[in-house]
């Protein structure tokens, strides 16, 4: 052991407060971790959203029903990623499909998320931009994109009305399998959290339906935020019924998920078992600014608040974009300190329950905060390039050139 | 049936993938996997076959009787001979040409400090010291036997 390597230690040590365990003191699931729930959660929100309309029929909220999935890809495709660079080697990631391990949550979750991604997500996605991809092949003048839509049409380009009729058959009998397997991608995440029976900061029954709506509220939140950030783009007007009813079902899901964490809360708070003194002093020191102020009253009061309003008030237009749009960054952040209050703060204290270890994030590393920084940028570059190939407003352009 | 070739196309891809998987699957998965565990049961004997660097207290006492003798009576007793001299397999093998090791005096402080640096989390019974105030710059064995420390 080498002098530097005691004084790293020594400092280290001198951010430690009460007693702790010696492999306790550097946290282990840095915040890529934090950032991993959040992306697959932002995935299983906007499919959810996506089924409304395919599923539940609810027509107003059609001008997201394209965009929800293309985001739910965008953002599925890199959720992964985080993991890998956590854990290094990504060779290794194929080996839980090559030798499965049925015992281990987090290995059998591969086959989740490939079940998703290959049968739910990409085919849903096919089946109902098919007819599109069928004219563009044909009328696609840039001949690279035109080869893409080619190769999607699997050479058959029969979009005859019995055709689509059937594909919208299946399609719709996908979504309704899609729901469960969303619900299932983002519930094991809070189970793996949940089930975690050393940590009373995260062992509870709950937690997989507490991750479940705040993803819920996070992914209606990412979407609506995208579509009027893309209305703004494309200079046209936002459907203002499409967003109300959007705004309601995020209203919906923020105070259920809102209220599952503060029954969570209040039942430990009331229990008050051995290890409540450490929760409390957890919540009261490290996690206060995070928790109290950044998930509670920014990221869950204060858009429930504005969104209460729209729904109580008979408010101009441009108020209630301003609402939403607000309160859609605000629970966004707030959403993104969940998850660091669970991942990080469940970390901080000892199992002694006597004492606290800290984090201090890297900047540059692999577990840096540019990682992360990247990593959730990343899913946007992804998105631009799905909107650039599968515009969703590409409905009224196909028919456009089917009739000329 | 025409107007679902192209559905038939997909889920023919899909079988291919499928296919494809379970070919580069059989060819992937090492022989013994799964034998006797979760793991390649050949590498348990790959590890076995492999070189063995720690000889283990037992070897010392033949050829080292005083300091086996004087170590057992002293605070190190419970500390491996090779926890301070390093993997001692080669010199039980061939003792004249290989020696064994022994801490640097320039770097025996941080050594000693693995163990005796003061620690909150150390019980308080046992020996400690802050290395940064207690006789800096003096190597811990000029005061402190190895074998037997006082």
């Amino acid at each position: 052991m080498n002098d530097s390597y005691l004084e790293t230690l020594r400092a280290a040590l001198a951010q430690v407060s009460g007693f702790i365990y010696p492999n306790e003191l550097e946290l282990q699931w840095s915040i890529l971790i934090v950032l991993y729930p959040y992306i697959t959660g932002l995935v299983a929100g906007a499919f959810i959203l996506a089924s409304l309309e395919r599923v539940f029929n609810v027509k107003s909220v059609k001008p997201t029903y394209r965009l929800s999935l293309l985001v739910a890809l965008a953002f599925l495709l890199i959720a992964p990623l985080p993991l890998q660079v956590h854990l290094g080697h990504p060779e290794r990631a194929f080996e839980i499909f090559m030798t499965p391990n049925t015992s281990s949550a987090m290995a059998m979750f591969g086959f989740v998320y490939i079940w998703y991604l290959m049968v739910v997500l990409l085919v849903e996605i096919w089946l109902d931009y098919r007819r599109e991809i069928v004219l563009w092949s044909k009328s696609e003048t840039f001949w690279p994109k035109r080869l893409f839509y080619k190769l999607l049409t699997f050479g058959v380009d029969n979009i005859s009305p019995r055709s689509l009729e059937i594909d919208e058959k299946i399609g719709r009998a996908l979504t309704v399998i899609g729901l469960p397997s969303a619900v299932l991608l983002h519930g094991y995440v809070g189970f793996i959290f949940g089930s975690i029976k050393a940590n009373p900061w995260w062992s509870t029954p709950l937690m997989p339906i507490i991750f479940l709506f705040s993803a819920m509220a996070s992914g209606i939140a990412g979407v609506l935020l995208f579509y009027m950030f893309l209305c703004w783009l494309r200079d046209e007007p936002i459907d203002m019924p499409c967003i109300d009813t959007v705004a309601k079902f995020f209203l919906t899901a923020l105070i259920v998920a809102f209220s599952l964490e503060m029954l969570e809360t209040l039942q430990t708070a009331y229990e008050a078992e051995e290890h409540f003194d450490i929760i409390a002093l957890l919540v009261e020191g490290k996690l206060y600014f995070s928790m109290i102020f950044v998930q509670i009253l920014m990221g869950s009061l204060t858009p429930m608040f504005l969104l209460g309003l729209a729904q109580l008030f008979d408010l101009p237009e441009k108020v209630r974009k301003v609402f939403y749009g607000a309160s859609a960054v605000l629970s966004l952040v707030g959403i993104f300190a969940m998850r660091w209050n669970v991942v990080v703060g469940g970390q901080f204290f000892s199992k002694s329950l006597r004492g606290f270890t800290t984090y201090k994030m890297e900047f540059a590393g692999r577990e840096g905060l540019l990682s992360a920084i990247v990593l959730a940028i990343l899913p946007l570059f992804v998105l631009a390039g799905l909107l650039y190939l599968l515009p969703p407003w590409g409905e009224r352009a196909g028919k456009e050139s089917a009739t000329s | 049936m025409k107007d679902i070739s192209h559905l038939l196309r997909v889920a023919g891809i899909f079988v291919l993938v499928v296919a494809g998987f379970l070919v580069v699957r059989h060819f992937m998965v090492p022989k013994s996997f799964g034998e006797v565990g979760h793991y390649r049961a050949d590498a348990v004997d790959e590890i076995r076959a492999l070189k063995q660097h720690y000889s283990g207290d037992a070897a010392c006492p033949a050829c080292h009787k005083g300091q086996s003798q004087e170590k057992a009576q002293g605070g190190h007793r419970g500390v491996r001979c090779e926890s301070c001299h390093g993997a001692l397999q080669e010199h039980v093998e061939q003792p004249k040409s290989v020696k064994p090791g022994k801490p640097k005096e320039s770097e025996m402080r941080s050594f000693c400090g693995r163990c005796h640096e003061k620690s909150l989390s150390k019980p308080p019974k046992f020996p400690q010291q802050n290395l940064k105030e207690h006789n800096p710059g003096i190597a811990c064995d000029q005061c402190h036997p190895a074998h037997k420390p006082q």
